[in-house]
């Protein structure tokens, strides 16, 4: 036996009750689950008063281009993330000719927020097609990689420019379609396209100029494999998202394909949102269509600058105005007293200081100022005798206007609501957008925050029920045969967690990009361990370790 | 059949992370549908509508709003 866990609180996936037992590993595949298992292994670990669950699978990331210097996908797979799918809506990094390159770092930048050093020599780009691509990825992978192949990427290889000005001709639908196989057979899960998402340029992305019939000819090779289309709706629009249920329900069946959507939101701002976009899955869903909503576990955070005018000060419209004045303007507007009493006024009216009280510093550029990262306004002007939007305005021009704040817990924010959501059986959590947005805010540390929150604080899980849709609902969704099991057989992707520990770590800046390049990430809190197939990749005692097991996994 | 107009507008968390503004339309027909503007877009409707008060947007043609999603760079 290669490595046993001993004496572990065994929850299997399958949504049962969780047992006492050990569990063994041989040559990356689980032979033993329960019992006690006689003799000594190579490794072994002692699981005593800890989970040992399936390694999470985390359906919707872009981790494409970070994989090509960090195999291990840092930090989800300290998170019990063993699995990622990246490639989500309509961007992957294949199959792409070598002149469509810049057009595509165009895209990751803007949707993605993948800041130029990611892309100019962290990486040889020595490949053109799918299989190239993960020809690439070989050698270097700490974690598993299921990939979605992009349709943006699939029509710019095949209609070039014209991509991003009409529709597509039979022979071009031909083309797209025989590109798609050849992913679907190099090893892709699935199809990625979007609605919603704009270029560099604020231009639609290729994937939107499709016709229906365009996408239909794709969900048709889609379905000589029976494998994934995963969909970017218009999130926003709760009639034309039911629309794309519809249409999603009508490819599923037609084809005989699972379906996702993402993301899936709950707002003040639209609060039937949720329950028509769930009542329509579900009659689809009877109907014998697969169409999985994607929910996200974490509420919405907003950050802002002075630099640009966030819509957050829209509610005060001198505080707006202000900040859409040109840049010296505005300088000399927010150092002018008089001026900033009246905007002090607005904001905190009658002394009523909670409008920005909540909000914290997220970055600055000043060496001084850095204390104050992390910390809320309120706390600061408590300190300095002032009030939370003095010391805002005042920490903005220290760093002249480039100080970064944080407003949480925005959207999506009520756990009254997003529990029973996340808990809903035509509910895929999911959604993370794992290896985006790296500069606005952490995309990491979901699975933490649904197991703090949603099992031990509010308990709309059990912690097998919420195990079980992280790993073997994931599975199953996406068609991934031989993981999201503890069960002899089946991969050795396996967590082991702290189950009254397990959470996410406070949001901090970190410089591990290329070049020094900044992030936000989210470190874990109650992982023990986390082993990819078979091999143990992280440890909360010696971190992450020098592991390549991971694997290109497909349906 | 009345012109659509804006019935109201609100602020609303973005899947990206920044602040984007939720417009409701009410058609001539009854019926009502939400556009999301970034906040370039919504800046644009501001200057478009002559207003600086997002209450104010609330009564205003749904041309302006067209005129920024048929241009979106603009």
């Amino acid at each position: 036996m290669d490595l046993i866990i001993r004496n572990g609180r065994l929850v299997d996936g399958t949504g049962l009750p969780a047992f006492l037992g050990d569990l063994g590993v041989r040559d990356g595949r689980i032979v033993h689950v329960g019992g006690r298992i006689p003799g000594r292994a190579t490794r072994e670990i002692d699981a005593a008063g800890r989970v040992v669950a399936p390694g999470f699978i985390d359906p919707h990331t872009h981790f494409d281009v970070q994989l090509l210097w960090d195999g291990q996908a840092r930090p989800a797979l300290e998170h019990g993330v063993t699995t990622v799918v990246p490639g989500n809506c309509s961007l992957s990094l294949a199959p792409l000719k070598a002149e469509h390159r810049p057009r595509l770092v165009g895209m990751f930048q803007q949707i993605e927020e993948m800041p130029d050093a990611a892309f100019d020599g962290a990486f040889d780009w020595t490949w053109e097609s799918f299989d190239g691509y993960l020809d690439a990825l070989k050698g270097k992978l700490g974690v598993n990689v299921a990939p979605l192949a992009g349709h943006s990427v699939i029509r710019l290889w095949v209609m070039g420019d014209a991509a991003t000005e009409r529709a597509a001709n039979a022979e071009e639908l031909t083309a797209m379609q025989d590109l798609l196989r050849q992913c679907l057979e190099a090893g892709a899960i699935g199809l990625s396209t979007s609605f919603v998402d704009v270029d560099e340029k604020l231009q639609p992305v290729p994937s939107r100029y499709a016709h229906f019939e365009e996408i239909d000819a794709l969900a048709s090779v889609l379905g000589e494999y029976g494998r994934m289309l995963q969909v970017v709706p218009e999130f926003y629009a709760t009639d034309v998202t039911l629309a794309r249920v519809d249409q999603l329900a009508e490819l599923s069946l037609k084809h005989q394909i699972p379906t996702t959507f993402s993301p899936l939101f709950d707002s003040a701002a639209t609060p039937d949102n949720v329950t028509r976009v769930l009542a329509r899955v579900s009659e689809q869903m009877a109907r014998g269509a697969r169409v999985w909503p994607q929910v996200q576990t974490r509420p919405i955070d907003i950050s802002f600058t002075f630099e640009v005018a966030s819509l957050l000060f829209a509610g005060t419209p001198g505080w707006y105005r202000t900040m859409r004045l040109p840049r010296e303007e505005k300088i000399a507007a927010l150092n002018n007293a008089e001026y900033l009493d009246g905007l002090v006024n607005e904001a905190e009216p009658g002394g009523n200081t909670a409008r920005y009280a909540a909000v914290k510093v997220r970055a600055v550029i000043r060496r001084e100022d850095e204390p104050l990262v992390g910390r809320s306004l309120a706390e600061i002007a408590a300190e300095r005798g002032s009030t939370p939007a003095r010391v805002m305005v005042a920490i903005s021009l220290a760093n002249d206007l480039q100080a970064s704040f944080l407003a949480a817990n925005l959207g999506h924010n009520d756990p009254a609501r997003i529990g029973p959501l996340l808990a809903h059986p035509m509910v895929h959590i999911g959604a993370s957008d794992g290896g985006a947005h790296i500069q606005s805010f952490a995309t990491y540390g979901d699975t933490g925050y649904l197991f703090r929150h949603f099992v031990r604080d509010r308990q709309d899980f059990t912690l097998e029920g919420a195990v079980k849709k992280i790993t073997a609902d994931t599975a199953r969704i996406w068609g991934i045969t031989d993981r999201g099991l503890l069960q002899a057989g089946m991969a050795a992707d396996i967590t082991i967690f702290d189950p009254d520990a397990i959470d996410r770590a406070e949001e901090e800046a970190a410089f591990d990009m290329p070049e020094q390049g900044m992030r936000y990430v989210r470190h874990a809190r109650g992982i023990e361990a986390v082993i990819v197939n078979g091999e143990l990749a992280w440890s909360s005692g010696a971190g992450y370790r020098d592991a390549h097991s991971g694997r290109v996994v497909n349906a | 059949m009345a012109e659509a107009t804006i019935e109201r507008a609100v602020v609303t968390p973005g899947h990206d992370g920044s602040a984007e503004l939720l417009v409701t339309l009410r058609y001539g027909n009854g019926g009502s549908g939400h556009v999301s503007l970034d906040a370039d877009g919504a800046a644009r409707l501001f200057d478009l509508c002559g207003v600086t008060r997002l209450e104010d947007l609330a009564g205003q043609s749904w041309r302006h709003l067209m005129r920024i999603l048929d241009q979106p760079g603009e």
